[in-house]
């Protein structure tokens, strides 16, 4: 059942894929609404497929990499919805929903895990520690989304001549104070899944991802301490998060050890 | 009957032309009048805008209708027919819907996109309502018009960028502060068009305003006048920190800000943007800051520059609303279409069942008692036989449309099928 309902949200973040392409080729303002409408759709699938698969298991489905793709995607979007409301930036989907689209494809792809849960994972902490940084994470990709927007759209005033971009994006306030709230929201989030972690895990093995994590907090924490004393904004701070959210990506990616986050999950 | 459309617009006449021919507010109703008193035009509708005249009408006869038509202009207007014709063109059916579309969206309007027309439109409708020389013909087709005119402004950016430089100015400052509200304002210069341009801005929810200039009495007067505040000459760069956007319009020989003074500024705004626009000539901002992060300097020059892009993206969204007129125009068109012939299919349907009815009844007799089944039977082959019959009439009175011979043809075709008219 919960592979059904993540086939049917794949084909409703299709729709989502189908509008970030066609808004960079064409552009029609209509396109947006249906993408919109089929998000949302996707979006409930993806929450009740996530719930039948934990049900199904009787565990959360996050020990499998399937799981993890499928339950990264579905924080992307929540993240998504969630700025949308706020401050109602189509362009922002550009960004977002092909991110969904390959994440939930990828768990489409692989095939349910049948091996038995490791008794390592069965720890409240756990639950706290894997959603609580999958939304720091999204929302650093967030704020690597508007810090991409700002430059483009700052590019676009500097160099006087307005093409394309300069009609579709947001203004750069907009996109500077996004940046930030979605830094401030990531932060909170990493932190506290990250002592949520180091709860779950006493002794601290040395785990790859765990340095990692620990450099990407660090230079994540000087990039809001710098931007919160020295009010630095603008074209540095987008720099900054786009280079800092590249730290995130190698620590989320680069460092799992045979399909496993940590190298001491079996 | 026919739709007719008579007109003129900036691109077909020169001003001189047009302004001979504006039917002038005082004697619209007038004109009205005149326009349906002959049984030749059935409804009509007069657009008068210093560019463009456009004269919609519901006709009897197309040949009939225009000479009618061109002939009530150059009367109207005491002008010979062969002085304005020249500069006419004419419509008919499917053309006049496309035209109707078209002007109301603002896609045949000198700047394309601007909003004015379907106000003008608007207002020549309900003119004419009042009159009463609009009716079941012209009244639909203009709501759809008014209808299309908005899906065209929500659908494309055909009227959301700025072609003034004043309002270019403006919306590049919304690019860069998303809302000008809460925002300070400081005029170098109190000229007149710095005055100007503040004045737009306050008008857009700008907070307060600053006064700058080298005779600290003109600043006085501008501030007290724009309820700001003048700046004394010697202070200016104690000051000038405050201000989001910088409008330069002093009649300096040299540069007033240099780009160190910008890198100052920076950082002493704690790397807030400013806007600043240089309109004096020579330019008072020295054309490296916007070189500077968080610095976005435009001369006037750019301006215009943005206001040529702005005209470009239009033109651009302008293709995107021509796709959307010509579904519309198609959809109307069958729209009137199936309303037209709607009661000849009705009643080529109901003389075929009504014979088929009576057949039935003789030929029951005979059959003595049947079952429901054969019953069934019976009513689905007589029915599917007259079905097959008129699927093929229907289908051609369907496709005969706006033709203007439809009319003929569909009678023809009752004719031979039995049905009185």
């Amino acid at each position: 059942m919960s592979i059904l309902l993540l086939r049917l949200t794949i084909g409703f973040y299709s729709v989502g894929l189908l509008h970030s392409f066609l808004s960079i080729i064409t552009r029609k303002k209509t396109l947006f609404r249906v993408a919109l409408g089929g998000i949302w759709a996707g979006f409930v699938c993806h929450f009740l497929s996530i719930l039948m698969a934990w049900f199904e298991s009787r565990h959360p489905p996050i020990s499998s990499l399937q799981g993890v793709l499928s339950f990264f995607a579905f924080v992307i979007v929540l993240a998504f919805l969630l700025s949308y409301a706020r401050y109602r930036l189509e362009s922002l989907s550009v960004f977002v929903f092909p991110l969904a689209f390959i994440l939930t494809l990828g768990a489409n792809l692989m095939s349910a895990p049948n091996q038995p849960y490791p008794e390592i994972l069965r720890s409240l902490w756990l639950y706290l520690h894997v959603p609580s940084i999958f939304l720091g994470y999204a929302a650093f990709f967030v704020a690597f989304a508007s810090g991409v927007m700002y430059l483009i759209q700052e590019n676009e005033l500097k160099r006087k001549r307005p093409q394309g971009f300069y009609y579709r994006l947001p203004s750069l306030e907009v996109c500077d104070e996004l940046g930030y709230k979605a830094l401030s929201i990531g932060f909170s989030f990493v932190t506290l899944g990250m002592v949520a972690g180091a709860l779950w895990q006493p002794p601290w093995p040395l785990d790859p991802k765990i340095i990692a994590s620990f450099i990407t907090w660090l230079t994540y924490t000087v990039l809001i301490t710098y931007r919160f004393s020295t009010g630095l904004r603008g074209r540095k701070a987008a720099l900054m998060a786009i280079a800092a959210f590249i730290l995130v990506l190698i620590t989320f990616v680069g460092t799992r050890s045979q399909g496993s986050a940590h190298s001491f999950i079996q | 009957m026919t739709l007719l459309l008579v007109g003129l617009s900036h691109k077909t006449a020169p001003i001189d032309i047009r302004e001979k021919v504006h039917f002038p507010q005082a004697r619209l109703y007038e004109a009205l009048q005149i326009l349906t008193s002959q049984p030749t035009i059935a409804e009509g509708l007069i657009l008068s805008t210093c560019n463009r005249m456009e004269i919609v009408t519901h006709a009897v006869d197309t040949t009939c209708g225009l000479d009618f038509v061109r002939k009530f202009i150059s009367d109207f207007h005491c002008l010979p027919e062969e002085f304005i014709h020249p500069f006419l063109y004419n419509f008919a059916h499917s053309d006049v819907v496309r035209h109707v579309f078209r002007v109301a969206s603002s896609l045949d309007s000198m700047v394309i996109g601007e909003p004015q027309i379907l106000g003008q439109f608007k207002t020549a409708f309900n003119q004419a309502s009042s009159v009463g020389t609009v009716g079941n013909t012209l009244s639909p087709l203009m709501h759809r018009a008014f209808h299309v005119a908005k899906r065209v402004r929500s659908e494309t950016g055909i009227s959301n960028s700025a072609v003034s430089v004043s309002y270019a100015a403006v919306e590049l400052a919304k690019k860069i502060f998303d809302k000008l509200t809460g925002r300070t304002v400081l005029l170098l210069g109190a000229g007149k068009m710095s005055e100007l341009s503040a004045k737009h801005l306050i008008s857009q929810g700008v907070k307060s305003l600053l006064v700058w200039n080298r005779t600290y009495q003109r600043a006085v007067d501008m501030a007290s006048k724009l309820h700001g505040e003048a700046i004394h000459p010697e202070e200016l760069f104690r000051h000038i920190e405050r201000a989001d956007i910088l409008i330069c319009s002093t009649g300096s020989p040299g540069v007033i800000l240099k780009k160190s003074d910008a890198q100052r500024l920076v950082q002493l705004r704690r790397n807030k943007p400013v806007f600043i626009i240089d309109i004096a000539v020579p330019r008072d901002v020295d054309p490296e800051l916007n070189k500077v992060n968080n610095i976005f300097l435009y001369d006037i020059d750019d301006l215009r520059h943005v206001v040529d892009a702005n005209l470009r993206h239009r033109q651009k969204e302008a293709l995107f609303a021509e796709g959307i007129i010509h579904d519309e125009v198609q959809s109307y068109i069958n729209q009137i279409q199936n309303l037209e012939v709607a009661p000849s299919i009705v009643s080529l349907r109901q003389h075929w069942d009504s014979v088929r009815q009576e057949e039935l009844a003789k030929s029951r007799k005979r059959f003595g008692r049947l079952t429901t089944d054969q019953e069934a039977a019976l009513e689905s082959l007589t029915q599917g036989i007259i079905n097959k019959i008129l699927h093929g009439p229907i289908s051609e009175i369907k496709s005969l449309g706006q033709d203007p011979s439809a009319a003929q043809r569909i009678k023809a075709i009752k004719k031979m099928l039995g049905v009185k008219n």
